[in-house]
């Protein structure tokens, strides 16, 4: 069997929320065509969601016209996917989960993405925002 | 690209929420929006179809803990059936599989 095709992707949208169905689609069918199986897919598409939506509620505070970029892309064996905001960048200390027993609406996000990827990092980028780093290795079957 | 749609139904005894697309942040508020009739009229139980509901986030998740600890103030019920694999997951990684009152059909929801 041949290796998965190499993807890459670079797309550029506003930090609405009626971008969210898409950036779970192009996750998942990054996800697919990285070679991953379909529950990895549904993780990968949740933390990418959680991504996008912290980068909404919490990077630009609700704002829904601001620049979000998506880079994608899927090296052999991996998925590396790139979250790019233009708001201030945060002290990655500064943005943890609620513990989980304590049971209340919201506070998970965090928690998903690092439950369910390898490295999820907090870089601050060229434009003084932050780049939400998410990457995921192909387990191997 | 469809979003999510919510039916209701008068049950004998309750309410059934029929949920299908998949909720969001946005799309959570229609949800929560259909959650708090059936509250403002303390139905009890609550019964929530997600049968077809492929994808949830935590904003998802925060409008159900909502109404679960809105239903638990009059003592009432919630009770969610028809989960698929992914959002099965959700609720284990998030540890709300033992919060919540899950089961696999609406006969076992009724009863």
């Amino acid at each position: 069997m041949s290796a998965p095709p190499e993807v890459s992707v670079d797309a550029h949208l506003v930090s609405h929320p009626r971008f969210i169905q898409f950036v779970r689609l192009l996750a998942g069918e990054g996800a697919s065509l990285a070679g991953f199986a379909d529950e990895d897919r549904d993780r990968i598409e949740l933390a990418v969601v959680e991504g996008f939506t912290n980068v909404i509620r919490h990077g630009y505070g609700g704002k829904t016209d601001q620049r979000v970029d998506i880079r994608l892309e899927a090296p052999p064996g991996r998925l590396r996917i790139e979250l790019v905001d233009w708001a201030t960048f945060v002290d990655p200390a500064k943005i943890v989960s609620r513990p989980l027993d304590h049971v209340r609406p919201g506070g998970l996000g965090v928690h998903l993405m690092k439950s369910t990827m390898d490295v999820v990092d907090y870089l601050k980028n060229a434009h003084g925002g932050t780049t939400l780093v998410l990457e995921k290795r192909v387990s191997p079957t | 690209m469809p979003g999510m749609s919510v039916t209701s139904e008068a049950l004998p005894k309750g309410v059934l929420l029929t949920v299908e697309g998949q909720i969001d942040m946005h799309t959570s508020p229609d949800l929560r929006a259909k959650l708090r009739e059936c509250l403002e009229k303390k139905a009890n139980p609550i019964l929530v179809d997600l049968t077809k509901v492929g994808f949830i986030d935590s904003s998802g998740l925060a409008t159900l803990i909502e109404a679960l600890q809105a239903v638990g103030r009059y003592g009432g019920k919630l009770r969610l059936f028809g989960l698929v694999p992914a959002v099965r997951n959700l609720f284990k990684l998030s540890k709300l599989f033992t919060i919540f009152d899950i089961r696999e059909s609406r006969e076992d929801a009724t009863r």
